[in-house]
This record gives structure tokens, C-alpha cells and sequence, in this order.
């Protein structure tokens, strides 16, 4: 019986560590939370605000040159953005992308390239032999426009050149701090919803300068940094809440496990003090 | 009092500007062009460039000064810009404009027989933009009044 104590006493021990330790990291990824917020938010804002104003140019326009539309580039190929993180210990939040991010890739056809955004990501389809055009491996929430800009250059790049026909986003949206969704986009080629009717534009005039092909050249461009952009904010913030809400479970878990542990500890404790009783009355019945 | 058309500025970190306006004059492609209320609906480039903003009830030739990084206007029944990078006059660091400057003038010294056309292209903006910035900061080319 003694030992068993011990052992149970060596487990509350090591649990308690345990708690100490996530509950130190559900706090770090509160405060890291907050400022990612802070700053999705001011994006998020923004970054709506331009997307928006070039989806509605593209949605109200028939001077769109054909291969930024559905059809319009027959190539096969498909480059994948995947937004991941670089470290673990935030729940389903890597396996929910990656695992959204294959299920895509299964249903496409042709040539396929990665670009990840997050080491993780980067190490699951390296090891399952993707091929990855590019990858960027600091902390997302650290991210500056310039960088995404430079992140996204080789796809237009690709796209310009026919090499693929198909730009795919795969990255967490944020609905709340207790919920995020994995969302997947094509952003590009334009989709086919395109229809000049429904627009506000009908029949309108619209002045393009200093040419439609050379407005469009910087519009998509620039359409899909900011989506890029955006959606690695937004995937910085949603990383953190994932992770705090893992910690979160984690310590209420260790502390359950403690609540029984010290049960079974009292119990064990108290089954060997009966059985030293036992013991001495017996001992002291022999003396008769 | 000239009619108003609501202007709205915004850049990838921030929004710049938003409020209504008399007369906003920008630099496109092809040189300056004022946009005022009811203007015909268009989408231009707009280069590296000063950015003038009359707001309504200003005194005469007032207007508010900005170094704008290139990017497009759209005109509509309000008028979007977006661009790059927004800077007011009275916000421009000129020593740090100058070092930027200069940083990027000797780059382009050493790099210029090596560097990928991108490259000098990107070093070219940059002085470009430094230009663009010192000029504001001194007043504007147009040399009218700000505020």
C-alpha cells in the first residue's frame, strides 16, 4: 500500500507541473491574443474595404481581360496557399488546414505547387513530396505588407506566365475567440459570377487609365496580396485563440486529473493507516 | 459653395483619410487631375505623386497636403483611393527621407550593372518616392497653401 502512495504522490507531482506549465502558456497566448486581435481588427477593416472595391470593379465591369475569368486560362496547374503556424500545441488548428488543404488537392487535377505560409504546413506536404514553391517561416503575426507582397509575386508571376490556372487559399477564419473556421478560396481566376446586368455599372461609362489590360495588371496583382495579407493576420489571431483555448482545456484537464488523484491519495492513505490498526489490535489480541 | 463628393483613402495597414471634399487632385499616369463632384466614372493609376484635398468651407487656395506611394482612384458616386503608402506633409521626417534616399542612390551605384531589372526598378521608386516626399514636406510643387 505504501508504495502506491508513493507512486500516486509522484503523479500529483508531475501533474501539477504539467498544469503550472500550460497554465503559464494559456496566459502568454491571452496577451499574444489581444495584440493579434488588435491588429486583424484594423486590418480586417481595411483590407475589406479594398477587396471589396476591386471585387466591385471586377463584378460590374465586362472590360475584364479574359484570363483573370473563369475559363480564360486553360492551364491545369493549381498553386495552394496553405496558412499554417509555426508551432504546435494549438489544437486541431494545423490539422483542420492541412487536412482542408489535401481533401482540395485530392480533387484537382494537373500540376500542383504549394506555397506555405507557417513551418508546419511547410514540413507536412515537404514530406509527402508537393512540390513547394515557396514558404515563409517567421511569426505570422509579424508580418508586413511588403513581405506578403513578395510572397505573392511568384504566383502572379506563374499565373501570367500559363504555368498554373488556378490560385487556392486555404487558411482560419476568425468567427469568434472560442470558434475559427477553416475557409478555402479561389482567388483566381475571378469566379464566373461575373454578370454585368445584375451590377451597378450597366450600361455605365467607366474612364480606364491609362488602359483597361494596364488597370486590371495592377488590380489583380494587388487583389490577391491583400487577400494574402489579410488572411495571415487573420490566421496569426485565430493561432493564438486556437492555442489559448487548447491550454485552456489542457489545465482544466490536469486539474480534474488532480481532483482524482488526490482522492485516490486520501483513499490509500487511509487504507494503510486502517490496515496498520488492524495490525496493532490483532498484535495486541495475540498478547491475551 | 461647390458641391462635395465623399473621398476615402486607404492604405493595406490603415484608413488615411475619409470625409467629404470639394476637390481632390491626384497624380495619374498622365499627369495631375482634379476630381470633383459628379465626375465621370473612371479607374485610374495613379503614380508616385502629391495629393491635394480641398475640404468644403476652407479658405481660398487651402488645401491639405499628401505624399501618396502610387495606386489607383476609383470614381464613382464617392471616390476611393488606395495606395501603398499615405504620408500628410506635416508627418514627413526629411532627415529620415534623406537617409532613405541616400541609402538607396548608393545602391543603386554599386548594384546597378548587377541587379535584376526588378531590382533597379525597386531602387528607382524609392528615390522617387524620397523626391516626392521632401517636395511635399516643403510645401508641394504648386507652391498654394495648406493647412
Amino acid at each position: 500500500m505504501a508504495e502506491s502512495m508513493q507512486d500516486i504522490k509522484r503523479r500529483i507531482k508531475s501533474i501539477t507541473s504539467t498544469e503550472h506549465i500550460t497554465n503559464a502558456m494559456k496566459l502568454v497566448s491571452a496577451g499574444k491574443l489581444r495584440k493579434a486581435r488588435a491588429i486583424f481588427e484594423k486590418t480586417n477593416e481595411n483590407s475589406h474595404y479594398i477587396t471589396n472595391a476591386i471585387e466591385d470593379l471586377f463584378t460590374n465591369s465586362d472590360d475584364i481581360p479574359d484570363k483573370y475569368l473563369e475559363g480564360g486560362n486553360t492551364n491545369d496547374g493549381t498553386c495552394f496557399i496553405v496558412i499554417t503556424s509555426n508551432k504546435g500545441l494549438c489544437g486541431g488548428f494545423n490539422s483542420n488546414v492541412i487536412k482542408e488543404a489535401e481533401a482540395t488537392m485530392k480533387l484537382t487535377s494537373g500540376h500542383k505547387v504549394v506555397i506555405a505560409i507557417g513551418s508546419r504546413g511547410k514540413e507536412y506536404f515537404e514530406k509527402r513530396g508537393y512540390e513547394i514553391y515557396r514558404d515563409y517561416t517567421l511569426p505570422p503575426e509579424e508580418i508586413t505588407f511588403l513581405e506578403a507582397k513578395e510572397l505573392c509575386e511568384p504566383i502572379i508571376d506563374m499565373y501570367e506566365k500559363g504555368e498554373i490556372g488556378r490560385v487556392i487559399l486555404v487558411s482560419t477564419s476568425f468567427v469568434s475567440s472560442m470558434e475559427q473556421q477553416v475557409t478555402n478560396m479561389t482567388l483566381l481566376p475571378f469566379p464566373a459570377e461575373n454578370n454585368p446586368e445584375v451590377g451597378v455599372g450597366t450600361g455605365k461609362f467607366i474612364d480606364y487609365e491609362p488602359s483597361v489590360e494596364a488597370v486590371f495588371n495592377y488590380l489583380v496583382p494587388k487583389y490577391v496580396e491583400m487577400m494574402v495579407y489579410a488572411a495571415v493576420v487573420e490566421s496569426a489571431t485565430c493561432e493564438h485563440a486556437a492555442r489559448r483555448t487548447a491550454m485552456e482545456n489542457a489545465t482544466d484537464n490536469a486539474r480534474e486529473m488532480l481532483d482524482d488523484l488526490s482522492l485516490f491519495y486520501n483513499r490509500a492513505r487511509q487504507a494503510a493507516i486502517t490496515d496498520e490498526i488492524i495490525e496493532i489490535v490483532a498484535g495486541s489480541e495475540a498478547q491475551k | 459653395m461647390a458641391n462635395t463628393v465623399k473621398l476615402e483613402i486607404v492604405t493595406p495597414s490603415k484608413r488615411f483619410y475619409r470625409g467629404e471634399v470639394e476637390l481632390v487632385i491626384a497624380r495619374t499616369m498622365t499627369g495631375e487631375e482634379g476630381f470633383m463632384a459628379g465626375h465621370e466614372w473612371a479607374v485610374k493609376l495613379l503614380d508616385i505623386g502629391e495629393l491635394w484635398i480641398r475640404e468644403p468651407g476652407a479658405e481660398a487656395n487651402t488645401y491639405k497636403l499628401a505624399a501618396v506611394a502610387g495606386g489607383f482612384i476609383d470614381v464613382k458616386e464617392s471616390i476611393i483611393i488606395y495606395t501603398d503608402s499615405a504620408e500628410w506633409s506635416k508627418d514627413i521626417d526629411v532627415t529620415r527621407v534623406e537617409e532613405d534616399q541616400k541609402k538607396a542612390e548608393e545602391w543603386l551605384r554599386t548594384n546597378e550593372n548587377t541587379a535584376e531589372d526588378y531590382e533597379i526598378q525597386r531602387a528607382k521608386d524609392a528615390i522617387k518616392k524620397a523626391n516626392v516626399r521632401k517636395q511635399v514636406a516643403a510645401g508641394g510643387r504648386m507652391g498654394v497653401k495648406k493647412h
